[in-house]
């Protein structure tokens, strides 16, 4: 079994320990002059633990676990794309098309017949929306269904 | 006596209509939670916060809320351990050992009916001791200074990993990446900017809220498609129910040593709930020997790890309440629901926000038997709700968690940052770094700087002031044991509860 990705993890978290220590270095000094434990005190130590892990970590890595088929991958990817659209859509489209349009994806790439999971993705975002705009009185977007 | 003083006080605050309706909310919602398999506590509470948040509950009413979900969710984890022998969360593992059995021999009614008293006289059990040791451990606490305090935050980062961690190295890495995102924002007592870049949204600081629904829903979903598991799994069917009175008291000893056993797994540092549950499961098999059929389907062997890990679960709420030191994944999502409501948990809770306190107390009672009451006769509509395949349910509680998010403040960039959480939380798991140190670590990281701060203070920036009294050597010497015994014990431990789980399966 490889022992890849803890070496490159460790080796990834490293880096970032040595810039966040450095990070702490260029702090301005605070008003009033520096005390005992001053801003920069707490980093530098979480830097120095960060680092000795990470070197644990390089020089007695775990075997890895399998990383997901390069298909599987897509799928994530996916799922995570998908995400990030109905994030960025929510606003515009309004929440109950954004919702149909997310949760129908997910269901749909998860192993859902698409008409059954779009029609999931319809149903649970009229009952949310419902639920929080006159239960809660928490009003989500409404976007393109918006009637002026 | 003062304990009884304060304790009725709490069941005026938990006996409120508007409380006992969260509560009764919460017991449905935790047990749904913790019978749906992946779902599990800490998930399941981390996604309601923004919503207990964004309905304006009172601190009082949102905590008994999530706590009504916490107990709640350790019954449903042995419902889809009997019925599906999938463990709704790691403490269940024990329960599947006897439980899907019973369900394979015919009696998938009674072994659910048996759990879930058995579950009841755990909690019960606990949350006496509870009651008993929370207040005299407070008054103890009282007496640390800002070194102990700093002292207990590493004990609680260390023994975090539990005696059955795989690696501390990673516990302790997780922790340290959880304080290094907390150093993020505006300095609190000088006001420097450290790590924003100069980012508007990053000054004040990583909402924790916002890092464990990411780490916890959105790495869930994406462990769902990786495993391709959205079918779901063939289910039990449930027959009618066939309990005599005498099949309860038979099982009644075993669940008040599982309560007990449990509750002192619960209260000390690093054992949890899932230790808590294989101890008692062990013991009783000990105990009775050749007079069980342990692992073919004895109710006993299903009643001892259901006790046993409700009990380890109103424990863990002993450390949490008094120290403000979490000892569990959920008890530490309850704690960032504590501090987001601005208030300072520890000792001082005991006595600035008593009615709090015991008013969560008292609905941890009451909650228990309206968990017995519910998970009795309404057991099929929880088998039914479980029988919904992950495809469907998933997403949808990816959404609930989108939703919860963005009704806290109306912005998007919120929701890019729980789902970067959600991929940094899924490429730790793959390396089996633990995600509960990272949000303990973003949940401390303030308080624990604070306390270095003061101590340094104290002694004019002499570290030796860090181990300078008994009590935080003390500290520290529990620390670096918690640190070191998963290596030389936890191997044997975790095989031992593989092997008896192989036995069965």
């Amino acid at each position: 079994m490889s022992k890849f990705n803890d070496r490159v993890f460790g080796l990834v978290m490293l880096v970032i320990a040595v810039a966040y220590y450095y990070g702490a270095t260029q702090f301005p000094v605070p008003f009033g002059g520096s005390e005992a434990v001053g801003p920069e005190t707490f980093p530098k130590l979480l830097a120095v633990i960060l680092a000795i892990c990470s070197l644990y970590m390089i020089v007695k890595p775990d075997p890895d676990n399998h990383w997901p088929a390069s298909r599987t991958f897509v799928e994530l990817g996916i799922a995570v794309v998908t995400l990030i659209v109905y994030a960025l859509l929510l606003e515009p489209l309004g929440f109950i098309v954004s919702t149909t349009l997310a949760v129908g994806t997910l269901c749909w790439r998860m192993g859902a017949r698409p008409i059954k999971a779009y029609l999931t993705g319809l149903i649970s975002g009229v009952v949310v929306f419902v639920l929080f705009t006159y239960g809660l009185e928490l009003p989500l977007p409404l976007g393109l269904l918006e009637m002026n | 006596m003062e304990t009884l003083h304060y304790l009725s006080l709490g069941f005026g605050v938990a006996l409120q209509p508007e409380n006992l309706l969260f509560a009764l909310m919460g017991c449905f919602i935790g047990t749904l939670i913790g019978a749906l398999p992946g779902l599990g506590p800490a998930n399941g509470v981390a996604i309601l916060i923004p919503l207990a948040f964004t309905l304006g509950l009172k601190p009082e009413t949102a905590l008994i809320m999530l706590t009504a979900v916490y107990a709640g969710a350790m019954y449903g984890g042995r419902i889809s351990s009997i019925l599906l022998n999938i463990p709704g969360d790691e403490p269940a593992m024990m329960t599947c050992l006897d439980g899907y059995p019973m369900a394979r021999q015919g009696k998938a009614a009674e072994a659910l009916a048996i759990s879930a008293i058995a579950s009841f006289m755990g909690s019960l059990i606990a949350t006496i001791g509870l009651i008993l040791l929370a207040p005299l451990l407070a008054r103890f606490a009282l007496t640390f200074g800002p070194a102990e305090y700093f002292a207990l935050f590493v004990l609680a980062f260390a023994t975090l990993g539990g005696i059955t961690g795989k690696n501390p190295m990673k516990t302790l890495m997780a922790a340290a990446i959880g304080l290094i995102i907390a150093t993020v924002g505006i300095d609190l007592s000088t006001g420097t900017q450290r790590y924003t870049f100069g980012v508007l949204e990053l000054y004040e600081g990583v909402d924790f809220i916002i890092a464990i629904v990411g780490l916890f829903a959105v790495s869930e979903l994406l462990f769902f498609i990786e495993e391709k598991a959205g079918a779901g799994r063939e289910m039990i069917k449930v027959n009618p129910l066939k309990l005599k009175w005498r099949d309860i008291t038979s099982i009644f000893p075993t669940t008040l040593r599982g309560g007990v056993l449990g509750f002192i797994a619960g209260v000390l540092p690093g054992a949890g709930a899932s230790l808590g549950s294989f101890i008692s499961y062990t013991l009783e098999k000990k105990i009775l020997g050749k007079k069980g059929y342990f692992g073919e389907g004895d109710p006993r062997g299903v009643a001892a790890p259901e006790s046993g890990n409700n009990g380890a679960s109103s424990g863990a709420l002993v450390p949490m309440l008094t120290l403000g030191v979490p000892g569990s994944g959920t008890t530490a999502v309850l704690l960032a629901m504590l501090v987001s409501l601005n208030i300072t948990p520890g000792p001082l809770m005991f006595t600035q926000n008593a009615d709090l306190v015991w008013g969560v107390i008292a609905a941890l009672l009451v909650g228990n038997f309206m968990l017995l009451l519910l998970n009795i006769p309404l057991v099929g509509v929880f088998v039914k709700i479980l029988s919904v395949p992950p495809m469907y349910l998933l997403p949808i509680v990816t959404m609930v968690a989108v939703v919860g998010i963005y009704s806290i403040s109306h912005s998007t960039f919120d929701l890019y940052f729980m789902i970067a959480f959600g991929v940094a939380g899924y490429i730790l798991r793959k390396l089996e770094i633990p995600l509960v140190p990272v949000i303990l670590g973003l949940l401390l990281g303030p308080e624990m700087e604070k306390n270095l701060r003061h101590a340094m203070q104290i002694s004019d920036g002499d570290w030796s002031i860090l181990w300078s009294s008994g009590l935080s050597i003390g500290l520290w010497l529990v620390a670096i044991i918690g640190l070191l015994l998963p290596v030389v014990v936890g191997p044997i431990l975790r095989r031992r509860m593989q092997a008896a789980k192989e036995k069965v399966g």
